[in-house]
């Protein structure tokens, strides 16, 4: 008895202290961000609502789904409010990594660029060409910055809306770090032979399966065993010469925590996607050179890399397939 | 080789083979209800106004009002809206009003413009309701009647997001909804307090939604100033869908589907025998302002 109050003790002192400096950070990371109490006509509350995991579907339903498909930490959101205006809701949703928020953003590459000046970014992949960190358009403001993804939205455009929601975005990104990319895209070639060039604004990088759903619908089951420690990067290659019907491909690469778990989840690919070839796939097969399958959508090649899986969908030939995957091998992070 | 379950993909959508998966994953070997694949026709009408917005989208009420009785006449064939309410509903309904209420929601004039109309109609306000609401399985069982007021949109996570899913919180459980199974949204209207009640599908379509969020982007929204409406959802929905997919391709000017693809429409017609898919089997009947109607 004594033995379980003992217990009991520890426990409830433990979790108490979690709960505590759980709450701490919390409170820290809302005052790092300064906002100006007042821009233009509109005026924020002193304190944001706090939005966690445990109570995201409350405030946003089913798109917390997307944020937990990636490291999520919490969400600060104020609005600003004005007499004369329609509101502007300002939401910070701090990630566990720069390369989450970068994910976030990369799900919509459209909008006008907004650059706010200060140190150019750094960048993993030049060649991509992409320095991109905040995307306006119709009011709403979309910004990675650091580990922080931002949302700016005037629930009205007009003039002064807009020149308020850039000077929130200004300040929110003020004295912020700027880190490259995620590494995953250094692997990638701009170029693939002489026609086929990557699509810069359909490329999006993420971890579950429901954001990649979102950009390229494969399952409506997690298939390639996507989770929070994978990291996945899809982009469409376009023929640039061609003028046929079939003149883009799909380039999708995972990388997952080791090789093991990279073929368990080729395997299963595999096994769903490819049900008629089941006695085409064996790993020793996988990892020696592209696997190349005629389907009714054009070629589908994929190899296994090391911990790395990729895929090509959609090729209008088996070589470019082959070329595709080969092109993007050599320089995938070690 | 060993036996394994069947996982709908990309494949069965490209194949035309989705509604075998589903029903398959759903029903086992069972192929769905006769009434799904009797000859069927569903009229589905579109009422439109160019000004039934301002440039800064708030709604002309009394725009709105005629709109609405067009819409009613047109569906019913009745030669006013009382005349076409009584036709749908019994004087001693009560009636649920399901409008939308996230993302891109049902505007409040539409709900108000119905709610007067029915009023008017001699409905006693008392016996209207609102259906909606993470409470809505208790309110709905007092409902002998019901109105669909969804806002047409597209969703992240069941491809569109308008007449079907809008019963989901009926379900009690609206994360069951969601990615594989999105395609069991059908379901919900089959529940023994849902099934049969609804009279009357009409949705909000003045200011939709055409990406799919997951949280609302103004860029995707546009003035189509329009009410669509008809008896059977289904074909509602597949009327909505054709809306929206042609409205993104001509955003982005080259072929943008919905990712991922709105499931749980066919799996209504074909699994769940809601009413129909099929566009041969839809008849559009549109009124008012024809620019880009998108269809």
């Amino acid at each position: 008895m004594r033995m379980l109050q003992k217990t009991s003790f520890f426990l409830i002192f433990f979790v108490s202290v979690y709960v505590f400096f759980e709450g701490a950070v919390v409170e820290s990371e809302a005052s790092a961000i300064d906002l100006p109490k007042t821009v233009g006509v509109w005026t924020r509350p002193e304190t944001p609502q706090i939005i966690n995991s445990e109570n995201i579907f409350e405030y946003m339903n089913g798109a917390g789904e997307l944020y937990l498909g990636y490291r999520f930490r919490h969400l600060e959101a104020f609005e600003y409010t004005s007499e004369e205006q329609a509101g502007i809701l300002v939401e910070l949703y701090f990630m566990e990594t720069s390369d989450d928020a970068f994910g976030l953003l990369s799900l919509d590459w459209g909008g006008e660029i907004i650059f706010f000046g200060g140190i150019p970014g750094d960048r993993s992949n030049p060649s991509l060409d992409s320095s991109t960190r905040a995307l306006y358009g119709a009011g709403l403001l979309r910004m990675w910055s650091d580990d922080l993804y931002v949302r700016v939205m005037a629930f009205r455009e007009t003039p002064a809306s807009r020149q308020a929601v850039l000077a929130l975005a200004e300040a929110i990104a003020a004295n912020r770090m700027n880190p490259p990319e995620p590494r995953l895209l250094t692997a990638l070639s701009a170029q693939i032979g002489s026609v086929w060039a990557l699509r810069k604004d359909r490329l999006s990088f993420f971890r579950s399966y429901l954001s990649l759903n979102s950009v390229y619908y494969l399952s409506h089951e997690n298939i390639l065993d996507l989770n929070l420690s994978t990291e996945a990067v899809m982009v469409t290659y376009e023929n640039v010469a061609g003028s046929g019907e079939q003149r883009r491909s799909q380039f999708l690469v995972v990388q997952y925590e080791n090789r093991e778990r990279a073929r368990k989840a080729l395997n299963r690919f595999h096994e769903a996607y490819l049900p008629e070839h089941q006695e085409a796939f064996t790993t020793d097969l996988a990892d020696k050179g592209p696997r190349l399958f005629k389907i009714e959508d054009g070629w589908l090649a994929y190899k296994l890399i090391g911990n790395y899986v990729a895929i090509v969908f959609e090729c209008p030939d088996r070589e470019t397939a082959g070329m595709i995957i080969e092109g993007n091998e050599p320089d995938l992070p070690k | 080789m060993k036996e394994m379950k069947r996982v709908l993909t990309r494949r069965d959508f490209i194949r035309g083979t989705i509604g075998v998966t589903i029903g398959t994953s759903i029903l086992g070997f069972r192929w769905p209800k006769a009434e799904a694949q009797a000859a069927r026709s569903s009229l589905v009408t579109i009422v439109r106004d160019e000004n039934a917005m301002d440039t800064s989208f708030n709604v002309d009420r009394t725009i709105l009002k005629k709109m609405l009785e067009q819409t009613l006449t047109k569906v019913t064939g009745r030669k006013n809206s009382k005349e076409a309410w009584l036709s749908l509903l019994n004087p001693g309904d009560t009636i649920g009003l399901v409008p939308t209420p996230h993302l891109n929601p049902t505007h409040d004039e539409v709900v108000d413009v119905v709610r007067n109309s029915l009023v008017d109609a001699g409905i006693p306000g008392e016996s209207i309701l609102d259906a909606q609401g993470r409470d809505s399985p208790e309110k709905v069982k007092k409902c002998t009647a019901l109105i669909g007021l969804p806002a047409l949109k597209a969703h992240w996570l069941t491809g569109i997001g308008t007449v079907i899913k809008n019963y989901i919180l009926f379900s009690g459980n609206p994360r069951g909804y969601h990615q594989s199974d999105s395609s069991k949204l059908g379901e919900i209207w089959k529940l023994p307090f849902v099934k049969g009640k609804t009279k009357l599908v009409l949705v909000d379509s003045l200011y939709p939604l055409c990406d799919k969020g997951p949280q609302p982007d103004p860029r995707y929204k546009w003035a189509y100033n329009g009410l669509i409406a008809g008896t059977d959802p289904v074909a509602v929905e597949t009327v909505c869908l054709k809306i929206i997919e042609t409205k993104r391709e001509a955003i982005r000017g080259e072929p943008w589907p919905l990712s991922p693809p709105p499931i749980c429409i066919e799996a209504a017609d074909k699994v769940y025998g809601l009413g129909t898919s099929r566009v041969e089997e839809i008849r559009v009947e549109h009124y008012g302002w024809e620019k880009d109607l998108l269809i």
